[in-house]
């Protein structure tokens, strides 16, 4: 088994996990809601950078700027429209909200790019070696990138002040609001900070794969079970489990096959679900 | 049944969380047909005791007994099955039911005419009667104290376990609601609070226990509590 | 007594309507029948409860695999419902004891996250399912499949009806409501939890192993689609969780939305269905029914009016 390949793949489809998972993770850290319609913001990034490329001939460098900017755009006026009605009720409310919101993206996906898969595989292409291993180029920047992003968000989470704001709510909401935080805007710049990441994951995915409409879905589902190995509600826990399980989905994958890599990785969930429900790094599960 | 003059006895409570001492060796027993109370400052570990007392909470080691049976290793639901009812400091009626079926949902091994009966037995008791069809979150704050009352009060506990039952609400109710609780204890139900209005627990109780950080400091009646130095430099 | 009226007039009407439709609509009543089988059971773990989870087409499937693998040994396409049921309840009893002690959205995930793998274990235990290429049936008679699984709807529903009625669907409700509470109160909050459980996937293993008799065909893909799953939960959510008809209503109202739109509209069917079920979250967050009772409409039924009944008598009498 050509395990430095693997293991190279598997970090590297990782590192774009970890983009999507530490969004995900944010928006439920701050208003413990599970955002299903993230997976789609990373598909229409995906289909919106194609356009951008393919269409209107920007280069691809602009796209990555554009493009979470309205993925941004669109995750604030999800909030401001609905998101923020139904924050105080019962999670599953937010859940079964948050998949409608989904499908009516996939829908509008749908209707303007139709059924049919698009990428760009121009942007990016050829390859790099490292440590002996022929890497595509696509995958290394993606890779790069996608880290680079996670880690300033995490320093801005960490060192700013309204980083320290964010961390507060959802660390402590009551202490937050008598300390003068704002808890609607941090709602919403949390929530635009996460479909933002989802929509540049987008983006970095367009050299590597062939994405569709549906595409959100599936890769949206996966990033619930990184943030629940990696725990939900830890920053970092998102992006060391999206790195595992990205280097699961490529072991299994080589091993047994597609559908199957895909359900190792939601057995992996289920396996700490039970026995360690916070996660490698998170805070608690149980009833 | 045992006729032991000690309802209850908590014996060497200790509870951690993390590295902070919650409780250190906390003891106290509570008398049969008394009102007992357990008042502290804010952060003495009141909650945590009442909650291990209420079976919520399982503390690191000591024994809680009720008549016999050990409390610690038994859940909440048994607990409740035992003998003993309990309110919640943070009001948990039940939102989407009426007040009416809030107390005949708990009513165990009665059938629905006998339930329904002695539901409005206990609503009228309370003066709450006219609350009976109304849901669950339309109730205010102090309506929904009194029916967390009657809700505990269904099974005919032995002994009831009130959490902060004074806090928040207007002294024209504290007023009803001692009321309430003395015609109880005139009925045989034993009572035992944790509270921090210092008032209303020097007049009513007849036992009294002091906490501060973790530690029994005094007990006794309101007298003994009154003059007790130890808990003047608590306090103040 | 107005129960047995209900039921005899519901027998009755489903007795004679297959007089009124041709084969397609035969067809779309078993669909539509189905789909009532699968929001009741649904509502008694989601709705009634509590503990929503988006898992139940597991049981469905696994009924489906089931049911097929019976029938291709020679078991009656009307017995292999049955087996397929106890099967799913055995598999619902260790799987609850599991999952039930996870909270809320946990919960939910995680048994989405049991649908995946089973549907992946149908994919790769290929050597009993024939993985990607499915099992084959013979499809079964359409008049008789309508009465089964007509008598299945009438079964839940009626269930329902005594659960609503009854002291453990008050029970379950106080489980929705604040588990905690209720534990504390002396409810027996995790049996109740594991067998409602139990009880929601006995249906939608019956069902299952009745829709391979009625499509002649089960893949994993079919067997554990995702969109049976929401298209379920959206109608329990749009009708009334915790109520008797809030999932019939919920059934014939998306039913009814599915074939107008879909058929005029399908370029933006989906967003119509999503914007339904914003607009219901939003304005009725516990489906109409819910709301409708809440809000005393006219000609709706009051919740649990036999205890309100009980009440009137005992303060008339003590006058």
């Amino acid at each position: 088994m050509p395990y430095l390949e693997l293991l190279l793949s598997g970090i590297l489809l990782g590192g774009v996990y970890a983009l999507i998972a530490c969004g995900l993770n944010l928006i439920f850290g701050v208003m413990r809601v599970i955002n299903f319609a993230n997976g789609d913001l990373l598909a229409l990034g995906a289909l919106l950078a194609v356009t951008l490329v393919l269409s209107f001939d920007l280069p691809y460098v602009v796209a990555l700027f554009l493009v979470p900017l309205i993925a941004a755009a669109i995750g604030l006026a999800m909030h401001g429209l609905v998101i923020r009605k139904i924050i105080e009720g019962p999670m599953i409310m937010s859940l079964l909200a948050t998949f409608a919101l989904s499908m009516i993206v996939v829908n509008v996906s749908l209707l303007v790019w139709g059924g049919g898969f698009y990428g760009l595989p121009q942007v990016l292409s050829g390859s790099v070696s490292f440590l002996g291993q022929d890497v595509p180029l696509a995958r290394l920047v993606s890779f790069l990138l996608a880290m680079f992003a996670a880690l300033t968000i995490w320093w801005f989470l960490q060192k700013t002040r309204f980083g320290k704001a964010i961390r507060a709510v959802s660390q402590a909401p009551e202490l937050a609001v008598v300390s003068g935080i704002s808890i609607e805007r941090v709602r919403y710049v949390t929530f635009a900070l996460g479909t933002g990441m989802a929509g540049l994951a987008g983006v970095l995915m367009a050299p590597m794969f062939a994405v569709d409409a549906q595409f959100g879905v599936r890769v949206g589902i996966k990033a619930f079970a990184v943030i629940i190995i990696g725990g939900m509600g830890s920053y970092p826990g998102a992006m060391v489990g999206a790195l595992l399980i990205g280097v699961m989905e490529v072991f299994a994958g080589y091993m047994f096959g597609q559908v199957i890599g895909a359900a190792c990785v939601f057995l992996a969930m289920l396996v700490v679900l039970i026995f360690r429900p916070s996660g490698i790094f998170g805070i608690g599960a149980r009833a | 049944m045992s006729a032991s003059p000690d309802i209850l006895i908590v014996e060497n409570i200790c509870k951690s969380f993390g590295g902070r001492v919650a409780l250190s060796d906390a003891s106290l027993t509570v008398k049969r047909g008394s009102i007992t109370g357990v008042i502290g400052p804010n952060g003495s570990g009141k909650s945590t005791l009442f909650n291990i007392i209420a079976g919520t909470l399982k503390p690191d080691s000591g024994r809680v007994t009720f008549d016999g049976h050990d409390l610690v290793r038994a859940s909440p639901a048994q607990i409740c099955r035992f003998g003993i009812g309990r309110t919640f400091q943070i009001s948990r009626v039940f939102a989407e039911l009426t007040v009416l079926e809030n107390l005949v949902a708990v009513a165990h091994g009665m059938n629905d005419a006998r339930a329904v009966e002695r539901a409005l037995e206990l609503l009228d008791f309370l003066e709450i009667g006219h609350l009976q069809n109304k849901w669950g979150n339309e109730l205010s704050y102090g309506q929904r104290k009194l029916v967390e009352i009657a809700r505990a009060l269904i099974l005919n506990p032995s002994v009831m376990l009130l959490d902060e039952p004074f806090a928040g609400i207007n002294p024209r109710l504290q007023n009803r609601i001692i009321d309430h609780l003395k015609v109880l204890q005139t009925r045989g139900v034993t009572l035992f609070f944790i509270d921090h209005e210092m008032r209303i627990v020097l007049d009513i109780c007849d036992e009294l226990y002091v906490l501060a950080e973790g530690h029994i400091i005094a007990n006794g009646d309101a007298d003994d509590i009154r003059s007790d130095e130890k808990v003047k430099d608590a306090y103040f | 007594m107005k129960g047995i009226v209900a039921l005899v007039a519901a027998v009755a009407a489903i007795a004679v309507l297959p007089g009124f439709v041709e084969s397609y609509g035969l067809s779309f009543l078993v669909q539509t029948l189905i789909f009532v089988c699968l929001a009741y059971s649904w509502n008694l773990i989601g709705g009634y409860a509590g503990y929503a989870h988006f898992g139940q087409v597991a049981f469905f499937g696994l009924g489906a695999y089931v049911g097929a693998l019976c029938i291709q040994a020679g078991v009656s396409w009307l017995v292999a419902p049955l087996i397929a049921a106890a099967f799913t309840a055995f598999v619902a009893l260790v799987l609850g004891m599991i999952m039930l002690r996870l909270s809320g959205v946990f919960f939910g995930i995680g048994m989405f996250g049991i649908a995946r793998v089973c549907e992946s274990l149908a994919m790769g235990l290929d050597g009993i399912t024939a993985g990607g290429t499915g099992l084959y049936v013979e499809v079964a008679d359409l008049h008789m499949l309508y009465y089964v699984v007509a008598g299945l709807a009438v079964l839940i529903v009626a269930l329902t009806w005594r659960l609503d009625s009854s002291r453990l669907g008050l029970q379950l409700l106080t489980i929705r409501e604040d588990e905690t509470a209720a534990a504390a109160l002396g409810v027996r909050s995790t049996q109740l939890k594991v067998g409602t459980f139990v009880l929601s996937a006995l249906m939608p293993g019956a069902v299952g192993s009745l829709y391979i008799s009625y499509l002649g065909y089960i893949d994993p893909f079919t067997a554990f689609a995702m969109m049976t799953e929401l298209t379920t939960i959206a109608m329990v959510l749009l009708g009334g969780l915790g109520t008797v008809f809030g999932p019939l209503v919920g059934v014939v109202t998306l039913s009814v939305i599915n074939e107008l739109l879909w058929a005029r509209f399908p370029e933006i069917y989906l967003s119509l269905v999503g914007v339904i079920i914003l607009v219901t979250i939003l304005y009725m967050p516990r489906g109409i029914v819910a709301y409708a009772q809440r809000k005393n409409w006219p000609l709706v039924p009051v919740a649990r009016a036999h205890l309100r009944h009980f009440a009137q008598r005992i303060q008339e009498a003590r006058k």
